[in-house]
């Protein structure tokens, strides 16, 4: 963690983390998915660390652009706007930047905490995992995509059920008979994740950016961002000790990520409020609630990317991307053969907090500014990056071709109010899911039904099933009794 | 009607995704075993989609979907920038198209002075080229400008 060039790095990063959060459309998963292509010659532990601080950081970031100028610069900071721009408005916009940068920072510490704590732990319990429970394990990964912020239940099924058959195809691992490649031998290996998430995310987002060129964009000016006062921490520091433990939690759940933990960190902190009136209207508790519940995420949700190879969030299925690209195999074997690196990684995140912090307080009003960079010349850049990225990493003109097809494709999808997230998570999980019912199918001599007689499998399968049919026994239950 | 048309969309193609699974080869027994055919998993996944399909449909007899705001000039043109950016590079070179490209979208959003975009559109993909070139060591693919560059 000493290593000079590695803090460098961090430090370098962290303020590019900021500025891709502050720019209007692009957030954590799209700058982790365009940087990811940079990051082919390092070495593994540095890539890593460039990717989760970006994480860490621009999602830190989308709070500068919620309360100067009541645009998220994330989605996971939209609850931010809800109580911060109006706070800025009253002319204490130092203020409510200074909360949301404790706040955050409060969250990201504790939540690198639990990582460091909950992930050995759970990698311990994972070595007992064989197919049956991967494969059950991987379906409750993608029974969770039915809750996530954006879309819908059915749509977002649809979403990682089209992800999952995009892990199709290419030659099947067992047989090695070809699947939907027509001809293209070039496709033997299967889709590249790097050119579909540049696609789905970047260039998806370049063009539903293209509808929004004339939003005029006003910034509430500023002298300095002020650190909380003593009664100011006594009014937050509950809803910060409770969004942190929210925060964490949501983030730990697979496919649940940093939107949906602001979200209940907010509705939290208004429902345990003594001045629940004040909400919407500048509640300190409120941008406490949603900032410390949104970073806390950011290390939950990479244990079960790191000890189950499950992202937690559109930005750790690229990180996770990341970690195979390095070769580095997410799973608990990660945690006995790759221990250092861990460890590093881990560290990398709790700095990138604390520089986050140093960074939010002293230069958050100039990066404000950079929010106001032309949509008309900011998107034609990310446009050369996308490119260049997606054909650097396989020196292939195919996956450049593969990119545009499926930016095009999420750009329909979301149009038409489809997330693109449980794609890139369907598409990861696609390969642990075929692989391990096929394995199960071979141990239980092709009699599935002995899957549900794993104890834990069964387990992972009815929280799948909770997790899908909860929702609407719950809605039916109030109705009964009503 | 309406209401079946994105369901509609859905049901099509997976119906095309089955088709095209029963297409593929079957594997020898000895090979399977007990486990399942390459196309048996892409075709479960398709039914799949076909069932969330239909209660997509059900969904949205009972809650219409909003009506979808018509995109203008900016998105459609710059898809059909990306196909003229696949044409640039196909026949004249890769780092030529994406100046292009650029210097075209800049415009077509809205940027009204020539010389700003034509800046952005040189000096941003010549920065990424050099980086990518001289610090990652990424050959590109070779057209009008990479014959000059690389000789």
């Amino acid at each position: 963690m000493l290593d000079p060039y590695l803090v460098f790095l961090i430090l370098a990063t962290t303020v590019l983390g900021v500025i891709i959060g502050v720019l209007p459309g692009l957030g954590a998963t799209t700058g982790a998915a365009l940087l990811l292509p940079f990051t082919l010659t390092m070495e593994p532990v540095h890539a890593i660390a460039v990717l989760a601080t970006i994480y860490v950081s621009a999602t830190f970031a989308g709070s500068i652009t919620a309360i100067l100028i009541n645009t998220p610069g994330t989605p996971a900071a939209a609850a931010t706007t809800f109580d911060g721009y109006p706070l800025a408005q009253r002319g204490e916009a130092g203020r409510a930047l200074g909360i949301a940068v404790v706040s955050s920072t409060i969250g990201g510490v504790f939540s690198v905490m639990v990582l460091c704590i909950a992930a050995p732990m759970l990698a311990r319990v994972a070595y007992q995992f064989r197919p049956p429970e991967y494969f059950a394990l991987a379906l409750f990964g993608l029974s969770m995509l039915a809750s996530i912020s954006a879309g819908g239940t059915v749509k977002n099924l649809i979403g990682g059920v089209f992800g999952v058959w995009l892990a199709t195809i290419g030659a099947e691992r067992a047989t090695g008979i070809e699947r939907f490649m027509f001809g293209n031998y070039e496709l033997y290996e299967g889709l590249g994740f790097v050119p579909v998430f540049i696609g789905i995310f970047a260039i998806s987002e370049l063009l539903m950016q293209s509808e929004k060129v004339n939003q005029v964009i006003e910034t509430i000016k500023m002298k300095a961002v002020k650190l909380p006062s003593r009664d100011d921490y006594k009014r937050i520091w509950k809803t910060v000790a409770r969004s942190c433990g929210i925060g964490t939690f949501i983030g730990i759940l697979p496919a649940e990520g940093a939107t949906i933990a602001s979200m209940i960190g907010y509705s939290e902190a208004r429902r345990w409020s003594k001045n629940k009136e004040e909400f919407g209207k500048g509640a300190i508790e409120g941008i406490a609630g949603a900032e410390a519940a949104n970073n806390a995420a950011t290390g939950g949700a990479m244990v079960p990317t790191m000890v189950l190879g499950i992202p937690g969030s559109g930005t750790t299925a690229v990180i996770l991307v990341g970690l195979m690209v390095h070769g580095l195999r997410p799973g608990p074997y990660l945690f006995t053969q790759q221990v250092d690196t861990v460890y590093q990684i881990f560290g990398a995140m709790l700095l990138a907090n604390l520089m986050f912090m140093v960074i939010g307080l002293y230069a958050s009003k100039w990066f404000a500014r950079i929010s106001l960079v032309p949509r008309q010349m900011l998107w034609p850049m990310v446009f050369a990056l996308a490119m260049i990225g997606a054909y650097s990493l396989s020196s292939s003109l195919l996956d450049v071709w593969i990119a545009l097809i499926f930016g095009v494709i999420g750009f329909l999808a979301r149009r038409h109010g489809f997330a693109v997230a449980p794609i890139a998570v369907g598409l990861i999980l696609g390969e642990m899911v075929e692989s391990n019912l096929q394995n199960s199918l071979k141990m239980f001599d092709g009699e599935w039904w002995l899957i549900l007689t794993q104890p834990l499998a069964a387990l992972f399968l009815a929280f799948a099933f909770l997790g899908l049919c909860g929702p609407t026994i719950f809605r039916w239950i109030l109705k009964r009794g009503d | 009607m309406r209401f079946l048309t994105i369901p509609g969309v859905i049901v099509a193609f997976s119906v095309t995704v089955i088709w095209a699974a029963l297409q593929l080869e079957l594997s020898p027994a000895m090979i399977v075993g007990e486990s399942m055919q390459p196309r048996a998993f892409p075709i479960l996944l398709m039914v799949l989609n076909i069932v969330l399909a239909g209660l997509l449909a059900f969904q949205y007899r009972s809650t219409p979907p909003k009506k979808i705001r018509q995109e203008g000039l900016h998105a459609w043109g710059s898809i059909a920038l990306f196909v003229v950016f696949y044409l640039i590079t196909i026949y004249v070179d890769m780092m030529i198209a994406i100046s292009v490209v650029m210097f075209a979208m800049c415009l077509l959003w809205g940027e009204r002075r020539i010389h700003v975009a034509a800046l952005v559109a040189l000096v941003t993909p010549a920065a990424v080229f050099l980086l990518f070139d001289l610090v990652l060591r990424v050959r590109f693919p070779r057209g009008l400008f990479t014959n000059w560059y690389y000789g």
